[in-house]
């Protein structure tokens, strides 16, 4: 058997060394070493008759599962979750077990294709790689020799295997190395980063964890310590962004927690909840105050009952003294839109529509039962201009009440994961040395502080990120801090993959402006590249189109947001398809085009000679894995120092097979491969831990405490230094003397340097300056996110078939549609009449509360147009219902208008479903960090 | 993978059909007494699978790390069900236990469903039924998974003319695919909506035209590993949930039950006082669905 499975493997490398074969290996004959064929014991196993199962991990969507693929005969025939992982634990969710309609989709984009007609107009003709890579290294090699290389924007997607490209393109030498979170919901980020260094605070209800037992042994716990968890716009059943908070919350409330749920919609996770509290959209940041301001004046440490604080939490923090300082310091002031003191229950009742008891109630709740967790979320906080005040103070929430890092308590899950990438994000080439000439003179500085963002408009982005591209594109960048202050130069290249911001990406016009502007007879962005396996609409713009293979068929790594450290491989599951390439295919192709076409920052030795193989590739960003602080209880590992930085597969760990260097603190184990992973059912799983903040433990901030301070001094060795979150960018606006347009917007001269307080824009009820729009526009616009109906997967037939939440509904009307596909040459009519009957089809809906539609004449069904102060308008049906609360209309975050023929049938309802951001405002982004402001706008309604 | 040589029909096709046409002639009551009457069903006993070499096991629970207390609910349920495999087969009575207050809607059961089974647009054997209730801000909803109820007293099985659906020793009911005439009586009759009618359409069809590779692979169904293909069956055929008899009999659980995002879903031998099922429906807050009608459902509902 062995040795026929050999012949066969030999054959097959044969035709491809002698490019016998067709497609993509004809590719590889003109293109020399730029294209490798996979190595032959991976492709034997893909090659294999029969059935197998196959671990690899989802991008479905971000939650990114471990997967356990069936594939038979070389064919996906179903896929389940892979019980190794604790992340997911087996469960796979609807999209995740419906991945075979993305991978083998119709409108997969197949082959490279270059446009012929206009931008926007979908006509393009498919061409060789030799040709399309042809095309964009001359460009690319163009733009940097005429602007410099920062004119270009590589925006590598939301997906963590974006690695391939993030390192070529800062090795080309631009800083603007973009993932899709810059734009999503930084406002939710910002008090976790700013406080101790993360991101993300969950609930600590993965299970199964990992546990170091009393007598030695590493067992797995299933037990739910939880007693309170509060979701404050936040929607894990739906969004399931952090999947194991499906299974986590409903086993936690099996065990006796209690689920409160704050959201103006009653959301699949609010129909599991003790209390769903339908608030004002907008004011989260009043009622995370209003639960402060309670639990300060409530607290009595002689009263069991009302003993809400846990003073423990100073032991490893600073400053909390300036900050309850400087939040009390609002109580004695009115708030000019009612009147009533800040912060008070009865201000907080007027503005969020809850009952001041209900709040009263709320916040005795969460200060006298622990353990708990205070969960905010990603579309209720993170899309609207005042989310990060609301961050701030859900974070402090979670400390002062000491239920940070305790069992069955909040975890920063950003700060526990494990590490991955090192090398291979390209973090060394953006600091090399860079010279441009700014106003006549010669300046040197570093590449990253060419950044269009972090030293430009938004000096406090963070995350690679890079906020309001329409206006930059238009308007180009002046660089406003650091060593290049007044350098100018235009955007002259957007490379986009797996992202599709023309839905996406703030106001969809604004986007399609920008990307169809011209000087003369040339686009203003003068290359568009669209990178990606689904057809979506910012593929329409782009000048060459890639295909990218499909997560089956390509490698990286994956680990969301788990409770501690866990990696999981991504692995070739499939063959590639049709001419699709991997991300590493890819961007080593392009090296080795820049390379041939003169470019002296690409060099061989960094690129395909260091990295020969995928898996090589792979294995160097594994290498910083687990890379987080031995710490916490019980110790992970007992038999090594507290402290020290863990590195080295779990089994090298556990064995002591590790070099302990005591100077740099670091336990060194065998390096986590990618062949390791294979052997292990593609997971590694190192110990849980608690109370990791405890002298220092995983905490990232300047003073490895949990900092409510943010520009302080210190003094070492007799010197004077700045740290703190925002000390970095107040220097640099100290010495420009200028702060950013966003701190100009809120009056304020320099970052804070603790707590602060804005009211978000466009609300009536809070804000006075738009309290005039409160009668002609009654409705305030939110979206929700619809998993099954995510902006890349709504060409999935199964999804399409299935209801969700009042958002994603059946009421198409009956209509035969001349079918359009993505062919080679783009989309291609393929004189198909298709029929589709009505009421069978789930299509994106305007969820509106019944009692406002009976008023205004509506029933479910009726078509309505929207349109905002601004003008901006959009139409769609409306879904009345009795779950949302008055005055609010929910959408489907890019669940409507799609005008790409890739989205299969959401593309023929295009007409008849609402785009979410085509009535957002284009002109303000949320003032610290930059992103849209896609929760903050309010409209009239009309029947069409 | 080495395929069972035979449907899981064929051994018991004799026997089953034997008694389904008594069932269909006896009264209610009646057919309570033909049923334990019926003896000397063989069943062909598996070994438990995780052993027997080259199957495929979604869910190898055997090398999850030992619990601190009780353990994965799944390796729980794949140890009840490979005992219960070790039984004679009219020993074993298989039931599920749906948990609604686990049940978040999510529908990922319904899709593993369809790709496990290879199910064409307009089938599905689970779908997740939503009630809502209540005016603003009083509301409820609620997620309703319906397989089949695999009923002892199946209202489907005695309207059917050929014989072609019965009631199995372990309670299963089961559609014998080449003698079902889609007269559709058995669809009208089942108080759960629980059987769709195979139209024949494929996923191609309203997509480009062209199948897709995935519709094209024989459906493990019944063991018969049978390729979907014009005019053939199971297209006009009536089809439904079995729990999937495929992947049980090999000593793996229900696509539904593994994929379950709440983990709300459970399966194992009722007749096994030890399995989680058993230990489950002992509860309290245990219904099912139309009681009233005698049915006796052996899906069961945790409220």
């Amino acid at each position: 058997m062995t040795s026929l499975k050999n012949i066969k493997v030999a054959r097959r490398d044969f035709l491809k060394a002698a490019g016998a074969s067709a497609g993509g290996i004809a590719a590889l004959a003109t293109l020399g070493s730029g294209f490798r064929p996979i190595d032959a014991a991976a492709q034997a196993t893909l090659s294999q008759q029969g059935t197998r199962i196959a671990y690899t991990a989802c991008v479905m969507c971000p939650a990114e599962c471990s997967l356990a693929v069936k594939v038979e005969n070389g064919v996906a025939s179903a896929i389940y979750g892979n019980p190794h992982a604790p992340l997911n634990s087996g469960v796979v969710c609807a999209k995740g077990a419906s991945g075979l309609q993305m991978v083998y989709n119709a409108n997969r984009i197949k082959y490279p294709m270059i446009r012929v007609g206009a931008r926007g107009e979908g006509k393009f003709k498919r061409v060789s790689w030799e040709e399309a890579l042809d095309y964009i290294g001359e460009k690319l090699i163009k733009i940097k020799q005429q602007h410099g290389a920062e004119s270009v924007i590589m925006d590598a997607g939301d997906v963590t295997d974006r690695d391939p490209y993030y390192y070529l393109f800062r090795a080309f030498g631009t800083p603007h190395t973009v993932e899709h979170g810059a734009i999503c919901d930084t406002p939710r980020r910002h008090g976790p980063k700013l406080m101790f260094g993360g991101k993300r605070v969950e609930p600590d209800i993965m299970r199964p964890v990992l546990v170091r037992q009393p007598d030695g042994s590493l067992k797995n716990d299933y037990r739910y310590r939880t007693r309170l968890i509060v979701y404050a716009g936040w929607n894990p059943f739906t969004a399931t962004r952090i999947v194991y908070e499906s299974r986590g919350t409903v086993e936690a409330k099996l065990a006796g927690a209690r689920l409160i749920v704050i959201d103006p919609a009653f959301s699949n996770t609010a129909t599991k909840a003790d209390q769903w509290i339908p608030i004002r959209p907008g004011t989260d940041p009043d009622l995370f105050a209003a639960v402060l301001r309670y639990i300060l004046e409530n607290h009595s440490d002689d009263d069991p009952f009302r003993r809400y604080i846990d003073w423990s939490f100073l032991q490893y923090s600073q400053g909390w003294e300036e900050f309850e300082a400087a939040f009390r310091s609002w109580w004695n002031k009115k708030d000019p839109i009612n009147g009533l003191n800040y912060f008070s229950l009865e201000w907080a009742a007027e503005r969020t529509g809850i009952e001041a008891e209900v709040i009263a109630e709320l916040a005795h709740t969460f200060g006298i039962t622990k353990p708990a967790a205070w969960v905010w979320g990603m579309n209720g906080i993170g899309h609207h201009y005042n989310g990060y005040t609301a961050a701030i103070i859900g974070t402090a929430l979670n400390v002062i009440t000491g239920n940070m890092e305790t069992p069955g308590g909040a975890i920063d899950t950003e700060l526990v994961k494990s590490d991955k990438g090192g090398k291979v994000k390209g973090d060394d080439f953006n600091k090399r040395d860079v010279t441009r000439v700014v106003n006549g003179k010669t300046v040197t500085g570093k590449q990253e502080e060419l950044h269009m963002d972090l030293f430009g408009k938004w000096c406090a982005a963070w995350d690679d990120a890079v906020g309001d591209y329409p206006s930059r594109f238009l308007e180009g960048v002046e660089l406003k801090y650091g060593p290049f202050r007044g350098h100018k130069y235009p955007i002259k290249a957007f490379i986009i993959r797996t992202g599709n911001p023309v839905i996406t990406g703030s106001n969809t016009d604004a986007w399609i402006e920008a990307l169809t502007a011209k000087d003369g007879d040339d686009y203003r962005v003068d290359l568009v590249v669209y990178i990606d396996t689904p057809f979506l609409e910012t593929g329409l713009y782009a000048d060459v189109i890639l295909p990218e293979a499909s997560y089956l068929e390509r490698m990286s790594l994956s680990d969301i947001y788990p409770s501690h450290q866990l990696i999981y491989l991504r692995d070739f599951v499939l063959e590639k398809m049709y001419e699709s390439k991997t991300q590493y295919d890819i961007a080593m192709a392009l090296a080795h085009k820049l390379h041939e076409k003169g470019d002296s920052d690409i060099k061989p030795e960094d690129h395909w000679e260091k990295y020969p193989t995928e898996e090589d590739f792979w294995n160097e960003a594994l290498k910083v894995a687990p890379g987080r602080t031995h710490c916490g209880y019980p110790l992970p590992y007992p038999q090594y120092p507290v402290n020290y930085k863990l590195l080295g597969t779990p089994d090298s760990l556990e064995e002591g097979s590790v070099t302990i260097d005591d100077e740099k603190k670091v336990i060194q184990g065998e390096p986590v491969t990618v062949q390791w992973l294979r052997t292990h059912h593609g997971v590694a799983v190192w110990p849980m831990s608690w109370g990791r903040f405890d002298n220092g433990g995983v905490l990232k901030t300047d003073s490895k405490k949990v900092d409510f301070v943010w520009d302080y001094t210190v003094e070492k060795d007799g010197e004077k230094q700045r740290k703190g979150g925002y000390a970095k960018y107040n220097k640099l606006i100290e010495a420009a003397g200028e702060p950013t347009p966003g701190l100009q917007e809120l009056d304020w001269e320099k970052y804070p340097t603790t707590f602060y307080w804005f009211e978000t824009l466009w609300n009536p009820y809070t804000n006075p300056d738009f309290a005039r729009y409160k009668d002609e526009y009654p409705f305030q616009v939110i979206s929700g996110r619809i998993h099954h109906a995510m902006s890349g997967t709504q060409m999935v037939d199964w999804l399409g078939r299935i209801p969700t939440e009042d958002l994603w509904m059946p009421l198409n009307d009956d209509r035969t549609v001349e079918e359009v596909i993505i062919g080679p040459d783009g989309p291609t009519p393929t004189g198909r009449k298709v029929y589709i009957p009505q009421q069978t089809w789930s299509i994106g809906v305007i969820q509106m509360n019944r009692a406002d539609g009976e008023k205004l004449g509506l029933k479910t069904g009726d078509l309505v147009e929207m349109e905002t102060p601004l003008g901006h308008k959009t139409s769609g049906k409306v879904y009345l219902v009795e779950t949302i609360h008055p005055g609010v209309l929910r959408l489907p975050f890019g669940g409507g208008g799609r005008f790409s023929p890739g989205l299969g049938k959401t593309y023929d309802f295009r007409d008849v479903t609402p785009n979410a951001n085509a009535i957002v405002d284009p002109d303000h982004h949320s003032p610290i960090m930059g992103s849209p402001i896609y929760g903050d706008m309010i409209v009239k309604v009309r029947k069409v | 993978m080495p395929q069972l040589k035979e449907s899981v029909l064929d051994a018991l096709k004799t026997e089953e059909s034997r008694r389904a046409f008594l069932a269909k002639f006896a009264s209610a009551v009646f057919a309570g007494l033909v049923a334990p009457a019926v003896a000397g069903e063989v069943a062909p006993v598996q070994a438990a699978a995780a052993e027997q070499s080259g199957l495929t096991d979604e869910f190898d629970a055997t090398q999850l790390p030992e619990a601190v207390e009780g353990e994965h609910p799944i390796k729980r349920m794949m140890a009840d069900l490979r005992r219960a495999l070790q039984k004679p087969m009219e020993q074993r009575r298989w039931g599920m236990v749906i948990d609604l207050r686990k049940c978040t809607g999510c529908n990922g059961c319904n899709v593993a469903c369809i790709t496990e089974n290879k199910l064409p647009p307009g089938v599905t054997y689970r779908p997740v039924m939503t009630e809502t209730h209540g005016t603003y801000p009083n509301v409820a909803r609620r997620f309703i998974p319906r397989p089949c109820m695999q009923c002892d007293n199946p209202p489907c099985t005695p309207v059917c003319p050929v014989n072609a659906t019965w009631k199995r020793s372990d309670g299963i009911v089961v559609v014998d695919y080449d003698k079902c005439i889609g007269c559709r009586y058995c669809i009208t009759a089942c108080p759960y909506a629980a059987r769709s009618f195979d139209s024949g359409y494929f996923y191609g069809d309203f997509e480009g035209g062209e199948r897709q590779p995935y519709e094209l692979l024989p459906s493990p169904e019944y063991g018969e590993n049978r390729v979907r293909a014009e005019e053939g069956s199971p297209i006009g055929n009536v089809r439904k949930c079995h729990f999937c008899i495929h992947r049980i009999e090999r000593g793996e659980l229900p696509a539904c039950t593994l994929s379950c995002m709440g983990r709300a879903t459970y399966f194992g031998d009722l007749n096994d006082s030890k399995s989680l099922v058993s230990e489950l429906i002992g509860q309290p807050n245990v219904m099912r669905l139309r009681e009233e009608m005698g049915t006796e459902p052996k899906v069961f509902y945790l409220v």
